[in-house]
């Protein structure tokens, strides 16, 4: 449900984004989506399709990229890569543990004329 | 077709008036609590609670947060200390833009604000509002599982309350399965039980406010 304001956010963004770079038409915008934020990309593009209209993104789509979670022990200083957002190490058992990525949610880039 | 690189956090703007409101917040040296838990789990009852053992010893001033109505600030306003509304009538949680609204109307200094948050363990995790920190509250007929199915919230929470223990012989929830659940998103969460029913259980943490409420003020004095 909160994907509304956040969609908004992400309208305004990009409008903002093309405003500066003389851009009059966005066509794609690159998402970059941690999988360990409360975010839904399916809630993300059913409000873009009521938010864009009459805006810069009026054409665009969102292309969504997923950053996995990544850990680092802070007890063993090993990195890894988990599925589920559960902190603990794989390797030594210990919840020591550093999220090194998964959180990211931002524009990458936007595409545009 | 140009390819503009823009590298910015959607939440780029909530992100930068929560840094607004944190200073307005610092400058007041006010101990800024948002807490968040899922409707019913007794986020008022504890707010309650923390009223009535710190109003004689702090001043204290609670933003109320509710999609709707007035019936927690009504609630809250009878012990006697400051209460702010928030409405949100449709969004299911605080924003910055929110708790910025209602700062001017903040015309006292307060050593002590809690921030009741939109009952839902989900969205208010995602939207910082200028707060200290995070406090969850997970109560005991909810499961000792929810950790592991909200985790963000957990994770980013600095104390966990388990309320309810009052009700432990009649629901399924294990105190340790639950502590060693928020401790898999959070081994630095500090975790407390208490009943907010009976009053059980808060003299640990009434302490550890306490410290707090003295480290805040520290840090007042020393940045002068």
């Amino acid at each position: 449900m909160h994907e509304f304001g956040i969609t908004k956010a992400l309208v305004d963004l990009c409008n903002t984004e093309a405003e500066k770079n003389n851009l009059a038409k966005i066509y794609k915008i690159h998402l970059k989506i941690g999988k360990f934020t409360g975010f839904s990309p399916d809630s993300i593009r059913f409000y873009f399709e009521y938010l864009k209209t009459g805006t810069k993104c009026q054409d665009a789509e969102i292309t969504f990229n997923e950053v996995p979670i990544r850990i680092k022990c802070a007890s063993c200083g090993k990195e890894n890569k988990i599925e589920e957002p559960i902190l603990v190490c794989p390797d030594c058992g210990k919840m020591t543990i550093e999220v090194i990525s998964g959180r990211e949610f931002y524009v990458a880039s936007i595409e545009g004329d | 077709m140009k390819k503009i690189n823009v590298l910015k956090p959607v939440l780029v703007s909530n992100k930068q008036r929560a840094q607004e409101n944190r200073q307005k917040f610092d400058r007041m040296n006010s101990l800024v609590i948002n807490i968040i838990a899922s409707p019913g789990a007794g986020k008022t009852s504890i707010i309650e609670r923390i009223v009535q053992y710190f109003k004689r010893k702090v001043k204290i001033l609670i933003i109320e947060g509710d999609i709707r109505g007035q019936v927690d600030s009504k609630r809250l306003a009878k012990l006697g200390v400051d209460v702010v509304q928030i409405n949100t009538l449709t969004a299911c949680h605080l924003d910055a833009f929110m708790t910025a609204q209602v700062l001017p109307k903040i015309k006292k200094k307060y050593d002590l604000i809690l921030i009741e948050n939109v009952g839902n363990l989900v969205c208010p995790a995602e939207f910082e509002i200028g707060e200290d920190y995070k406090l969850a509250i997970l109560s005991t007929p909810e499961g000792d599982d929810k950790p592991m199915k909200y985790p963000l919230l957990f994770h980013l929470a600095r104390i966990v309350i388990i309320n309810k223990s009052d009700l432990l012989p009649f629901v399924d929830f294990s105190i340790d399965a639950a502590k060693k659940n928020i401790m898999r998103e959070n081994s630095k969460a500090k975790i407390f039980e208490v009943s907010a029913k009976t009053g059980g259980g808060f003299d640990d943490f009434y302490l550890f406010m306490e410290k707090e409420l003295n480290a805040k003020k520290k840090k007042g004095k020393t940045k002068g």
